[in-house]
């Protein structure tokens, strides 16, 4: 049971919720669906007087704007299966959505900003928006703040939000030519073990390893792509320098299999 | 669907059998599938206060001193209780089965730790506050001094010379050691043409049941006290509570709830079923604990480490085997896994015919949470080790491993079969392996295994057999192997059975009340059950070792069969016409001929209305109480020292089919086929997704599911996002088909549906991958076969 008392907040507007973030700055944590703040407090493993809903800010939309696909901070891993503009523009975050472990329930509440917020090592989201180059849109005390999502991963459950700030939206650019996606998990309960996300653009391949490390990794394959499977492995084993361990499997496994998926992300993009 | 009364109606045991038992869905199943079925948290009466436990941070520590003073002014709290105050308001707790009843060793447990605690989870202190918030915030405020001691968590460790000790006073961390030999192993071995020896490690796992345990108490001012609880066990939990608290049984009324998932996990025996009633009688209110998950995976109930030896001839025939089985059960507790060590050496040789073996199962303790009950309780264990011998003799000879099972399996003439610490009831064990690799096209799967393997796959076939000895009872404890069953009609001729037996949601209350409805020719609607009701039903044994129908629901039968008996002497007055011919079907008692006919609920109101007064109807006692229990235990040792705990002995066989992703390690079970052998089917429904449920559990357990500590003695995972268990699409449909080899033993002829198929899906698992992996010269020994396991010994290239 959460065991403090807690004073909850609806701001109508990013200043208020800035000001909010700020006057109880320590002791107030940011709502977005609840999927994992909410248990975390009832586990008393996250304690706070104050907690912030940004249901009130209009962040549940997904729209096109110029060369980008906006993300609202809100949106649920439902809303990005739901929509038009993502399976057209932005294909591998329904990919992505659509092979979360969590049922209808979570698919239902949970957001994709707040995975990224979260920022778990062993979770989907960071890698898929740091292969599509996305862009995370914060508010803080300045106003806006860009920030790029290969930095807005910063470390373990660290990002680049900073005091006073949260996630507005996340852009994506429109019309990534082609992408491959493979994820490995221990069984159909598990979090994600391995994913590996692979953009070709133009005369590049990328792949971009995601709960291998505690950051997403970004490997150029464009030179080796074509080259056995010995040199692509050896590529990703010696970039998986400090490799994430948790429960389910240690980083000398992480390591081991990194090669294996990135190839099986490679080899769905061929297939298309 | 038509009874009879047969003209020796009650007379004899075994009854020329009735009408087929009416084939219905689980009662009450609608209200469970739109979440209408009410659990222990659903309950709570007005003015109800929640309790919070404090529990040890650390693996081993002495507590020095306990300050809770702060958290008495914390907001709402209602009354704190520590182990130093405990100890005059509560005696020892009862154990479930205590170890020294066998032999073994044993300790006194309070309801709080008073002056050590010995694993991360052991409770130190209670709070009780109007909310559970509140109660939770104050544990914070409560100052535990400990001296923190050396922490001993693996069992290798803990037998290990000048190991730290878990109970001082033992000197040792041995619990109890089994035996079970015969014959001179030693010398068969020697003799042997051929010797391997060799290990399997099972993983520290659970049953992880949906609903978590809780408690809801209420010691009324008047001195009578009300437990609700999610327990498989009422009326020991009742006994229980009267000797800890000294207050008399009949004052004491304890309710099971319908449950979510048990397995074992709800076997009674845990410190907070005391402590909810001490906390309520402090509070004078009612006070309900739930466990979290958290504490819900702190309840360990497997893991062990065989190493055996098996010697063979060249025809594959065994000649020996030794085992000697470690089983790490954490610290001893009152709740009673720990003698789960018993069934996992008693079970071996399991279905083969081998006369000359040596196993020792040994119970250790460490700091580690404590063991309670688990489905499969530790015949699973036996299994997985057995079935790993022969497949290694086969491997050894070249030959197929269904062939050395078949060569090895009693044969059906021989039985009834003695062991040394079984009696098996009868079987027809060719036949049902012959029955599963029909079934399973076997061959064809050998077939495919070689295309397969030919394209560069990684594929393996398993096979197992499995033996579930069931109904245990032991005498001495409140472990029992029988029980007491009520049949009641009332004046509108509504039955209501009340039994001492309860259910988990098994689909045994509705078997019952089939078996019921078939004695007086009624339909299951016509029928309601009663259980884990202390105060309306008789004492009885609750649930375990797959014993409701064998024992609670035969004697439902044997009551039914007497107030039939007495229902039929009225409707004979009625009637105006012998007894002895009626016909109890469809809702009416009819005569003989068909001609005349009267409703049963007519004979059931004119018994009320006008016994005594109408001459020959002078038998208003519509109700009846019977007890019933499987023949078939031998509880003293007879003159070869051969005693047997289980009456029933059902079994499966089983055949797996797994593609191994030699990059990844990950194991994908592509087919499932399973033969299992209960004895009489009272409802197929019901066996089926008992099996079916079994399965899973032993996939999940053969796979991922697992509950590590790490070395300092802190348990790792504490939700479903460490411990995985088995999902819908981590499952083939499996394929299911029976043999009926009666029970000559219980009234039914059947023999338990409960647990068969949680050992024989780890074991044929276990072989399966073993099968896949022997090309590339790999052989695992430690499960689960997670990913990381499996792909570590694919890349040592079977190096150790
Ligand atoms: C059953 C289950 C299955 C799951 N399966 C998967 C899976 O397969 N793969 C996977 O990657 N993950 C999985 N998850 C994790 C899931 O993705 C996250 O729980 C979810 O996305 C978090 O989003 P939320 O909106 O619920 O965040 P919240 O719980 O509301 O917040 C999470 C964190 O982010 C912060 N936060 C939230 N929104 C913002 C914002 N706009 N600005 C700043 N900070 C913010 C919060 O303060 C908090 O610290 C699973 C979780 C569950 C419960």
């Amino acid at each position: 049971m959460i065991r403090t008392s807690l004073r909850y907040h609806r701001p109508a507007t990013p200043e208020e919720s800035t000001a909010i973030l700020v006057e109880y700055a320590g002791d107030v944590v940011v709502l977005g669906g609840g999927t994992m703040i909410l248990p975390m407090m009832h586990r008393a493993e996250v304690e706070a007087g104050h907690i912030v809903d940004l249901r009130g800010l209009g962040l549940a939309t997904v729209t096109e704007e110029g060369r980008y696909v906006r993300i609202g901070a809100m949106v649920t891993y439902g809303d990005l299966l739901d929509s038009d503009v993502v399976a057209r523009e932005a294909p591998l975050l329904r990919r992505m959505a659509g092979a979360i472990t969590g049922g209808n329930q979570l698919r239902n509440l949970a957001t994709a900003g707040g995975a990224a917020c979260y920022g778990n090592p062993s979770s989907d989201v960071p890698a898929v928006l740091v292969a599509l180059g996305a862009t995370m849109c914060l508010h803080g005390p300045a106003g806006e703040r860009r920030v790029p999502a290969a930095e807005f991963f910063v470390d373990a459950f660290r990002t680049a939000v900073g005091g006073g700030e949260f996630l507005m939206w996340m852009e994506v650019p429109r019309l990534v030519v082609e992408v491959g996606y493979h994820k490995l998990k221990l069984c159909e309960g598990s979090g994600p073990i391995v994913t590996a996300a692979v953009v070709r653009d133009g005369g590049r391949t990328i792949a971009t390893v995601g709960a291998a490390s505690v950051t997403p990794l970004r490997f150029d394959l464009t030179s080796c792509v074509d080259s056995g499977v010995d040199t692509v492995d050896e590529l990703i084993r010696d970039g998986v320098v400090n490799p994430w361990t948790d429960v389910l499997a240690d980083g000398r496994y992480r390591r081991d299999v990194a090669g294996a998926v990135v190839r099986r992300a490679v080899a769905d993009l061929r297939e298309g | 669907m038509t009874a009879m009364v047969p003209a020796s109606a009650g007379s004899s045991r075994r009854e020329p059998a009735l009408g087929a038992v009416e084939q219905t869905r689980r009662k009450h199943g609608d209200q469970l599938l739109v979440g209408r079925g009410g659990y222990l948290d659903d309950h709570e009466p007005p003015g109800t206060l929640h309790a919070a436990i404090l529990r040890s941070p650390h693996p081993h520590a002495r507590i020095r001193s306990v300050d809770a003073s702060a958290a008495r002014r914390c907001r709402s709290v209602r009354a704190v209780v520590t182990g130093a105050e405990a100890l005059s308001l509560a005696e020892p707790l009862p154990h479930f089965f205590d170890p020294s009843l066998v032999g073994g060793r044993t300790t006194t447990v309070r309801v709080l730790a008073v002056d050590k605690v010995r694993y991360v989870g052991d409770p130190v202190a209670a709070v009780v506050a109007d909310s559970l918030a509140d109660a939770e915030a104050a544990l914070d405020a409560i100052d535990v001094d400990y001296e923190i001691l050396p922490a001993v968590v693996d069992a290798e460790d803990a037998l290990a010379e000048g190991a730290p000790t878990v109970f001082d006073e033992w000197g040792d961390n041995v619990l109890i050691r089994f035996p079970f030999a015969e014959g001179d192993p030693a010398r068969a071995l020697a003799m042997a043409p051929h010797v391997i020896a060799d290990e399997i490690r099972i993983q520290r796992y659970q049953t992880a049941p949906m609903e978590p345990r809780g408690y809801l108490a209420h010691w009324e001012p008047t001195g009578k006290l009300t437990l609700y609880a999610s327990t498989q066990i009422p009326h020991p939990l009742r006994t229980n509570l009267s000797t800890i608290f000294g207050l008399s049984e009949d004052r004491i009324r304890v309710v099971a709830t319908r449950l979510g998932g048990a397995f074992g996990h709800k076997f009674n025996g845990y410190p907070e079923e005391p402590l909810v009633c001490l906390l309520s009688r402090m509070t004078g209110a009612p006070v309900k604990w739930v466990e979290t998950r958290a504490d819900s995976l702190l309840v360990g109930a497997r893991e062990y480490i065989h190493r055996f030896s098996v010697g063979f001839d060249d025809d594959g025939r065994i000649l020996a085997i030794t085992d000697r089985i470690i089983g790490n059960i954490g610290c001893l507790a009152t709740w009673g896994g720990w003698s789960m060590t018993y069934p996992a050496g008693m079970t071996l040789p399991g279905p083969y015919l081998v006369s000359d073996y040596d196993i020792e199962s040994i119970a250790v303790v460490t700091n580690k949470a404590p063991w309670n009950g688990a489905r499969g309780y530790g015949k699973e264990s036996a299994t997985v080790a057995i079935e790993r011998m022969v497949d290694l003799v086969a491997a050894e000879l070249g030959m197929d491993p269904v062939e050395v099972r078949r060569r090895n399996l009693i044969p059906p003439e021989r039985f009834p079969h003695w062991t040394v610490a079984k009696h098996l009831d009868s079987g027809d064990y060719r036949g049902a392996l012959d029955k599963v690799v029909e079934l399973a096209g076997y061959h064809r799967q050998r077939e495919l295994q070689r295309d397969a393997r030919e394209q560069g796959r990684t594929r393996g076939v398993g096979v197992a057999f499995e033996l579930t000895p069931e109904g245990g009872d032991f005498a001495g404890s409140y472990v029992r192997g029988f029980d007491t069953s009520t049949v009641r009609v009332s004046p509108s001729g509504a039955v209501t059975v009340l039994t001492g037996v309860t259910s988990l949601g098994t689909g045994s209350d509705t078997g019952i009340a089939a078996l019921v409805a078939r004695e007086l020719g009624l339909t299951v609607d016509a029928v309601s059950i009663l259980q884990g009701d202390t105060d309306s039903c008789p004492y009885g044994f609750g649930n375990f070792s797959a014993r409701s129908l064998a024992t609670g629901g035969g004697a439902a039968v044997l009551a039914a069969r007497e107030v039939r008996e007495r229902m039929a002497l009225a409707a004979g007055v009625l009637l105006d016409t012998p007894p002895e011919g009626l016909v109890f079907a469809g809702g009416h008692v009819h005569t003989a001929d068909g001609g005349r006919s009267i409703a049963f609920g007519a004979v059931a109101e004119q018994v009320y209305r006008r016994a005594y007064a109408v001459p020959g109807l002078d038998q208003p006692l519509l109700e009846a109480t019977k007890v019933d229990r499987p023949r078939n235990l031998t509880h003293q040792p007879d003159e070869h020292g051969r005693m047997s705990a289980y009456p029933t002995f059902p079994y499966s066989t089983h055949v797996a089919v797994v593609d191994v992703d030699a990059e990844t390690g990950q194991v994908r079970l592509l087919d499932y086929t399973c033969v299992e052998d209960c004895g009489v089917q009272i409802n197929p429904r019901f066996v089926a997704s008992q099996i079916y449920g079994a399965i899973a559990m032993g996939v999940g357990g053969a796979l991922f599911e697992e509950l590590p500590y790490d070395s300092a003695g802190q348990p790792l995972a504490r939700t479903f996002t460490q411990y995985l268990v088995p999902r819908a699409n981590d499952l083939p449909a499996i394929r299911l088909d029976h043999q009926c080899t009666p029970s000559p033993y219980t009234l039914l002829g059947t023999k338990g549906a409960g647990q068969s198929g949680v050992g024989g899906a780890a074991a044929s698992l276990a072989s399966a991958v073993n099968d896949a992996l022997a090309p590339l010269g790999v052989r695992i020994t430690t499960m689960p076969l997670s990913p990381p396991t499996v792909l570590r010994a694919i890349r040592s290239g079977g190096k150790p």
